[in-house]
């Protein structure tokens, strides 16, 4: 529940503050917010699978936007950005759709 | 894809599952879709196997195998997490562009000056009438009660003042085809559509009707004088620089059969039905018993002159006939109403 109310202190402190974003890191934004997103849902799931780390849950929320960001930032420099922000939106939203599913069948039973 | 069937565990427990393709025992033979780990990997292994990792390490130290979600790291991460989703958000949707918001601020601006405008037009129509009305009060106390009556006639011909009576109601429309265009407001494409009903048109039925006789037209409302233009703007029909919207309504008081009559053999009535027939356009002629069409608020005076002797010794003898416009001719006589062009050419 802790967790759940920072989220939502970040959320509000994020809306009110509404800090202005270089244009720069734009292109990022999009990713960071899937990757950041499946970390999160990995996190739920670990906890309702009774082996949440917080270690591994930070580690993994960073990695997980740093790579998403890089990759994105290659592709920029390649000339594939679009091609390769598509592929990392393809992996992470199977993975946010199969630990969802985990996550439902947890709470629902079904 | 073929479901692993050695792995044991169900769904719950695929963070403890093989590495891809690399066998945990290597008695096993290599999977038939040894070629695709990495889809396999994405599909069956969502979580990530650190989770799984570092529970077995834990519970193999003797700790319980989670940790509090209640740490402050957690809950740090947390608020960043939240605030990264409300930043995106917010700097991610789209605003609305510079264009936009001069549009909204052009067109409240339109819509403000047209109420202004309206209010404006109500105002010279009472105004007007008070004028008349003293005007005529003057003229019946200097006893040219003769002078008024043919102020009236004036004025009704100059189209000054309201006028109410039998007449022929003339509705012209684009056709069907193009009508969806119109109706959805979509930017004129420069190009001229067939099937519009145009300035032109409304020209030629309109002179076609005053050439029938009619005493006093009026399109959409607005009072057609001798100096009434009927414009085309982009694909908008103007008339006194006013737009009108579809339908165009006329309205042409006079003798509804005789109108009829003298109209639709005309030159104005024949191109009418060629609309019609040729280009779909939806005409629709049908007379009534009380059409009224209003004054022209537009109107000015410009041209005065004495009329005969002056009056009497208390008359003003500035008394003249006010018309609109020079080229209505101070006269009575009827054929002088079917004289005047009711449109210029643009």
């Amino acid at each position: 529940m802790i967790p759940v109310l920072g989220l939502v202190v970040g959320l509000v402190v994020g809306l009110l503050l509404d800090p202005s974003v270089p244009i720069w890191l734009q292109p990022y934004l999009p990713i960071a917010v899937i990757a950041a997103l499946d970390a999160v849902f990995g996190a739920v799931r670990a906890v309702l699978d009774g082996i949440f780390n917080d270690k591994v849950f930070v580690v993994s929320f960073l990695s997980n936007v740093v790579v998403a960001a890089f990759i994105v930032f290659l592709g920029d420099q390649l000339g594939v950005g679009a091609q390769l922000s598509t592929g990392v939106v393809v992996v992470l939203g199977i993975r946010i759709f199969s630990n969802v599913a985990s996550i439902r069948r947890h709470l629902f039973k079904a | 894809m073929s479901e692993p069937v050695r792995s044991p565990g169900d769904d719950r427990n695929l963070g403890s599952d093989d590495n891809g393709g690399t066998g945990g025992n290597g008695s096993a033979k290599p999977r038939p879709d040894a070629s695709m780990t990495l889809i396999t990997a994405v599909l069956e292994r969502p979580l990530e196997p650190g989770y799984q990792e570092a529970a077995d390490r834990r519970t193999a130290g003797g700790l319980p195998a989670a940790t509090s979600t209640r740490t402050v790291i957690v809950v740090v991460m947390a608020i960043i997490t939240g605030f990264l989703f409300a930043v995106a958000a917010q700097s991610l949707r789209p605003k609305p562009t510079a264009a936009a918001t001069v549009k909204s601020e052009l067109v409240s601006r339109i819509e403000g000056l047209q109420t202004h405008g309206a209010t404006q037009e109500a105002n010279i129509v009472a105004l007007t009438r008070q004028v008349h009305d003293l005007e005529a009060l003057e003229l019946a106390q200097a006893g040219g009660s003769d002078l008024t009556a043919k102020i009236n006639t004036l004025e009704r011909q100059a189209g000054i003042v309201a006028v109410t009576g039998p007449g022929l109601t003339l509705t012209l429309d684009d056709a069907v085809s193009s009508g969806g265009n119109a109706d959805a407001g979509n930017r004129p494409t420069g190009g001229f559509e067939a099937g519009r009903v145009s300035s032109a048109d409304l020209q030629v039925v309109v002179n076609g009707l005053w050439a029938a006789g009619a005493e006093a037209v009026g399109i959409n409302g607005h009072r057609l004088t001798s100096t009434s233009a009927i414009r085309f703007a982009g694909q908008a029909v103007i008339v006194d620089f006013r737009p009108l919207t579809r339908p165009y309504t006329v309205t042409a008081l006079g003798d509804p059969d005789t109108l009829r009559a003298r109209f639709e053999p005309s030159f104005g009535g024949v191109y009418l039905a060629q609309l019609t027939k040729e280009f779909g356009i939806q005409s629709d002629l049908s007379a009534g018993d009380s059409l009224s069409v209003p004054g022209d608020p537009g109107a000015r005076l410009f041209v005065a002159e004495p009329l005969g002797a002056p009056l009497g010794n208390a008359g003003a003898p500035s008394v003249s006939t006010a018309t609109s416009a020079p080229t209505t001719p101070p006269t009575t006589s009827p054929a002088a109403q079917g004289v005047p062009t009711g449109a210029e050419t643009p």
